[in-house]
């Protein structure tokens, strides 16, 4: 027993002292001081650790984040450019009940947008019955015309996708945004998991949490899932991960997922068309490519197609995808349906092609090409969060409550500018959650984000992305913007408190 | 294996080779200086930068500023400090293709590296940073073998490490034989001592030399030694060797035993088993190591020509 | 009326690059008005040659060289018959209300909205002020005269801008190429919520004619939709009503939707673009005389980075 072996030493618990309590949803307590149940244990773990016991593990997690070099690069600052996305020990914890809600409102969600891309590509059904204006489709900047008429594989368009989901001050979930075009984060969550399962293993073991190591595997699946059926080998098609390079903020999960599947990573520069076939340039020669998870934006993927002063892309790439030789994951074109003003339209478009009312609700959306809508946001601005429409990762945004005179001015102008280009959401109050700060605990808006997989089938992973916005008060959990994250429990069933009784004291290493 | 990772990875081993080496040259060098007046410490300097080939100073040369340029210049392609930066660069380029541990470990030399501030007192007490280097080299190399699958990708960090010992072995034992011109079979005296037994520190080889030879330093053995042993890793013949190996497993695994590369390796380790020491010192040892040096060229282009960077068309026709 | 169309483009780098892909647009449409009646396409060095249809129903035929290479010829072979326009094309003129409705009920959005080249401007706006153009009279007499004073305002200018020379570049001078007459109609008239596209082929000169825009080259000109009398044709260029003599290849938002050719290579090389375009109605015989052919000369582009080594685009200059 260290403990009672060492008197000398002072022993500081983390106290929640500091701990505010707002009027935003709080995730572990129902009311100040009072923990919700399936956050009883770890309550009672946080407030028998000691102080420097906590930091200690802490300096071990970013120890290791560092030197793994799970890292993620900020662009536009000079030096330091590749930093340690910061993670946060406390779990954060979601019961059964609440995530098969969080499942079923997703699934639902993706195959309608699924089924909504298929549309406007095609006959634009949704479009000639005049619910979402054509106007607004395509005046999209990311709706690809040259994808009109062109087969893909399942009529998936979207197979990897993040979506961003809030709690709302009722303790309801709602969804932010979509992420349809190349979603990131999901090392980061693997990643958490693994430290958090050496921080905390028992606590980890005895709350009965869903495993979410096998997100690799279902992702080659997936992919596998879509080969084309050109590919002459549909057994062992090859499948790759095409990213943008070493400099993009993303390069580590990019490795990460490439060495977990098995599959090459290359770039731009690995790969030709010859004769509407796809190739990578390999020791051994040439070796035909047949599916491409491609983390590359649309416009960088083929400058004979898209921009022409791209050198991340492949010549020729959409002429061997037109063709039916090359999968790409995900589909060209799919940004049209996470445009923040086609977004709006979320449960309508779920509404028209599933006969469904959406699970999962939207936040409210003010679309700025409406008159109305535009007054109203534009009269109180300060209460308002304003974002440009095909922007992501926290870039372009006003936060009202947080913005100077000038800025919303500077706003104002935009919006009246390009009203296309910019929609109006309510100022949210992100739901809390505990946060090791320095070593006490502090509450921190956070929010989630799950990702799914659709290829022959629908998986999710439990949990996913809890991403903490660990500046004090904010409400941006961007890592690009001072965001960290932290690891998501699902528990198998219950809230996990009967199996956590046992729990008695914080963890500590044997002798 | 995509030839871009394969040509990440032969660079990748290419430049922590020559990190190590550096290091090792330069810190047999400062031991040395520390016994030696200053005036023949200066052109010990000029004998080093030979030694590395690297562009040479003229006239008087400043220690510490040249100490500077060998370990911690960054405009310096081929300092410790560039070297152990541009193998982790391209470490990083391919880091799904290596262990996490090996990541880890070149990572970590990296930033050790980086933390160095080179102040006046530090070259005095320069020994650890030198050991610190050569030390996390070898540790990558442990760490390489013993984590890392012995496949396609491991044969190519094994050609660029010996490709790169090949040349700076071979560059080392010309300039040091270029200003040494003692009589080969003849026992060296003590001013010259100091030089042969900084050579055979250079090349890790003290040690190995006296036990196969005793102390006793006559160049002949120490060319021997260096050039032709096959079973000591920093010799030449052991070197060739490897790549030799190596060339045939890529040869075995691409289907491309045939092509340029392993013939000029074979030729080249022929002519190292069939050579007797007594002829290249006699027909001096300066043009038959400008001939490995050469020859090394040669492997180094036709690799690069058949596996990294051929021509599209010739693979199109096939 | 039928013709034939010869258009030859040759790109000539120095040193050789490698591993070109290219993309050409160059069979004419058929449709309500013209006939493709032949097509061929020839390549140097060889390659196998495919084709697709774009999103306008334009042919796109493309094809990559992967060796090195110094030259590349695409050699276009084409006989067309047009037919005569319809007689009395303003019995059918629409007024606004009519043409609101059908435009409102069909899928005209994307000839609508401002493209890369079509976009307003300060300079467009002054220009529209200064023509006091705005919505009156009836739709096709609008345009008419519209087409008229573009080409009294504007005078006609070889080699004054480039290929991807905003629309700026030539309001600003009061002069361009067809290209630019073309760009500047489209957002004119877009901004009358007429529906309007732009125009790439060829135009037939007669020897009693004088047409500003030059033989011996590829043209450009627009359509706008006019409810029940389609898409009609106006070539602000030469001041012509779209008649016999113009032959459409291919129709697009703007010129970035329809380059006759478009292509990247790998290499830092000097390129030299010439361009030899024919036409001849079908029973003429060959003339003795090849009209000059135009050449265009770039130098290597810099690479921003060491990464930047290869692409470049090559597009030809339309007039």
């Amino acid at each position: 027993m260290t403990a009672t072996a060492q008197p000398s030493r002072i022993r500081v618990q983390p106290s929640f002292v500091r701990y505010q309590y707002e009027t935003a949803y709080d995730e572990m307590f129902s009311a100040p001081g009072v923990p919700r149940e399936h956050y009883q244990a770890l309550h009672r773990t946080l407030l028998g650790m000691p102080q420097e016991e906590l930091l200690k593990r802490q300096q071990a997690a970013d120890l290791t984040f560092l030197h793994e070099g799970i890292t993620f690069t900020v662009y536009g600052s000079k030096e330091g450019t590749e930093k340690i996305f910061p993670n946060d020990l406390v779990p954060r914890i979601i019961p059964s009940i609440e995530w098969a809600k969080i499942e079923k409102g997703l699934t639902q969600r993706l195959t309608a947008l699924n089924m909504f891309l298929r549309d406007i590509y095609h006959e634009g059904r949704i479009l000639s019955e005049g619910l979402i204006p054509r106007e607004l489709v395509y005046s999209c900047k990311h709706f690809r015309r040259e994808m009109r008429g062109l087969n893909v594989p399942r009529d998936t368009y979207v197979s990897i996708c993040g979506t961003d989901l809030v709690r709302l001050p009722d303790g309801s979930f709602a969804v932010l945004e979509d992420n349809l075009r190349v979603p990131s984060g999901v090392s980061y969550m693997l990643a958490n998991r693994k430290v958090l399962k050496r921080v905390f293993p028992t606590m980890f073991r005895d709350y009965g949490v869903w495993p979410v190591d096998h997100y690799p595997q279902a992702l080659l699946a997936t992919l596998r899932s879509l080969t084309p059926e050109n590919c002459q080998y549909r057994q062992d098609p090859t499948t790759i991960l095409l990213t943008p390079g070493v400099s993009n903020s993303a390069y580590f999960e990019h490795t990460f997922l490439a060495q977990q599947m098995g599959i090459e990573l290359v770039e731009g520069r690995d790969l030709l068309v010859h004769d509407n076939v796809v190739y990578m340039r390999t020791t051994a020669g040439l070796r035909r490519v047949d599916v491409i998870y491609r983390r590359v934006d649309d416009d960088f993927l083929d400058p004979l197609c898209f921009r022409p002063d791209s050198i991340l892309g492949v010549p020729g790439l959409f002429n061997a995808y037109r063709a039916g030789n090359v999968t790409l994951a995900n589909a060209i074109g799919t940004g049209v349906a996470d445009d923040k003003a086609v977004y709006a339209y979320v449960p309508e478009i779920i509404k028209f092609y599933l006969n469904e009312e959406a699970i999962l609700p939207n936040v409210p959306t003010f679309l700025m090409t409406n008159g109305k809508h535009r007054n109203h946001v534009l009269q109180n601005l300060e209460k308002m969060v304003v974002k440009a429409v095909g922007e992501s990762g926290g870039y372009g945004m006003l936060i009202g409550p947080h913005s100077t005179a000038q800025q919303r001015e500077e706003f104002r102008a935009r919006v009246l500018a390009e009203p296309r280009n910019y929609i109006a959401q309510p100022t949210l109050s992100l739901s809390c959650a505990p946060c090791l700060i320095d070593g006490e605990v502090e509450s921190r808006h956070i929010d989630l984000r799950p990702y799914i997989l659709m290829g022959e089938k629908v998986t999710l992973v439990p949990g996913g992305l809890t991403r903490v916005a660990l500046r004090k008060g904010s409400l941006v959990v961007n890592s690009s913007q001072g965001g960290g994250s932290k690891d998501t429990w699902v528990l198998r069933e219950g809230n996990g408190e009967d199996r956590v009784a046992k729990i008695t004291s914080f963890e500590r290493k044997a002798g | 294996m995509l030839s871009r990772v394969a040509d990440s990875l032969y660079w990748m081993s290419r430049y922590l080779e020559r990190a190590e080496h550096t290091a090792r040259l330069v810190d047999v060098e400062l031991q040395l200086w520390l016994d030696q007046s200053p005036e023949t410490g200066a052109g010990r300097w000029r004998f080093l930068l030979e030694g590395l080939h690297a562009p040479g100073a003229k006239g008087a040369v400043d220690a510490a500023k040249l100490m500077n340029a060998l370990v911690f210049s960054r405009t310096n392609a081929s300092s410790i400090v560039s070297c152990i930066a541009t193998a982790r660069e391209n470490l990083r380029h391919v880091r799904e293709q290596c262990s996490s541990e090996m990541w880890e470990q070149l990572n970590r030399l990296y930033l050790d590296v980086m933390q160095t501030n080179p102040d006046e007192a530090w070259m005095l007490k320069s020994h650890g940073f030198f050991r610190a280097v050569q030390e996390g080299a070898h540790l990558f190399q442990g760490i390489t073998d013993a984590t890392m699958s012995h496949g396609e990708g491991w044969q190519y960090i094994q050609l660029g490490r010996y490709v790169e010992r090949t040349d700076t072995l071979a560059s080392l034992m010309e300039a040091h034989f270029k200003r040494n011109a003692q009589p080969a079979d003849q026992v060296v005296e003590s001013a010259e001592y100091l030089e042969w037994v900084a050579l055979l520190r250079s090349c890790l080889a003290f040690e190995a030399y006296c036990k196969a030879y005793t102390a006793e330093i006559r160049p002949l053995r120490v060319a021997e030694f260096l050039i032709l042993t096959p079973e000591f890793p920093h010799s030449v013949r052991f070197s060739v060797d490897r790549i030799n190996a190596a060339l045939h497993v890529i040869g075995d695994l691409t289907e491309r035993r045939e092509k340029s590369p392993t013939r000029i390796a074979g030729r080249l380790r022929a002519q190292l088993s069939f050579s007797q020491i007594e002829e290249i010192m006699g027909q001096g040892p300066h043009s038959y190591l400008e001939n490995v040096r050469s020859e090394c060229a040669a492997i180094h282009s036709a690799i690069h020509e058949i596996y990294f960077d051929y021509p599209i068309e010739s693979e199109m026709a096939s | 009326m039928a013709y034939s169309v010869r258009h030859i483009t040759r790109f000539r780098y120095e040193p050789a690059v490698r591993e070109s892909v290219m993309e050409v647009r160059l069979q004419p449409r058929t449709d309500m008005r013209q006939r493709c009646l032949s097509f061929s396409l020839d390549v140097t060095p060889r390659a196998n040659i495919m084709v697709y249809r774009d999103f306008f129903g334009n042919a796109v035929h493309h094809f990559d060289i992967p060796g090195q290479h110094e030259v590349v010829e695409v050699a276009a072979q084409a006989i067309v018959e047009v037919l005569p326009p319809t007689p009395s094309l303003a019995t059918y003129a629409c007024d606004w209300e009519e043409l609101d409705e059908r435009v409102a009920e069909g899928d005209y959005w994307e000839m609508l909205l401002p493209s890369h080249f079509a976009r307003p401007t300060e300079l467009l706006e002054k220009l529209r002020a200064e023509l006091k153009l705005r919505r009156q009279g009836n739709p096709l007499e609008l345009l008419q005269e519209l087409n008229t004073e573009l080409y009294e305002s504007f005078e006609y200018a070889p080699n004054t801008t480039k290929v991807d020379s905003p629309i700026d570049d030539a309001l600003e001078a009061r002069r361009g190429v067809c290209q630019d007459f073309a760009h500047i109609m489209i957002a004119l008239v877009r901004q009358l919520k007429i529906p309007c596209r732009y125009v790439s082929g060829y135009l037939y000169h007669e020897d009693k004619v004088k047409d500003r825009s030059p033989a011996g080259a590829t043209h450009a000109w627009v359509e706008a939709y006019l409810g029940e009398m389609g898409w009609v044709a106006f070539d602000p260029t030469n001041n012509l009503p779209g008649c016999e003599r113009h032959i459409r290849v291919a129709v697009g938002r703007d010129y970035a939707d329809v380059p006759p050719t478009r292509g990247v290579y790998k290499g830092e090389a000097a390129s030299e673009l010439s361009v030899l375009v024919s036409v001849a109605p079908i029973d003429a015989p060959e003339p003795e005389e090849l009209p000059p052919v135009m050449v265009i000369r770039s130098k290597p582009l810099n690479s921003a980075s060491s990464l930047a080594l290869d692409h470049q685009q090559q597009q030809q200059q339309q007039q």
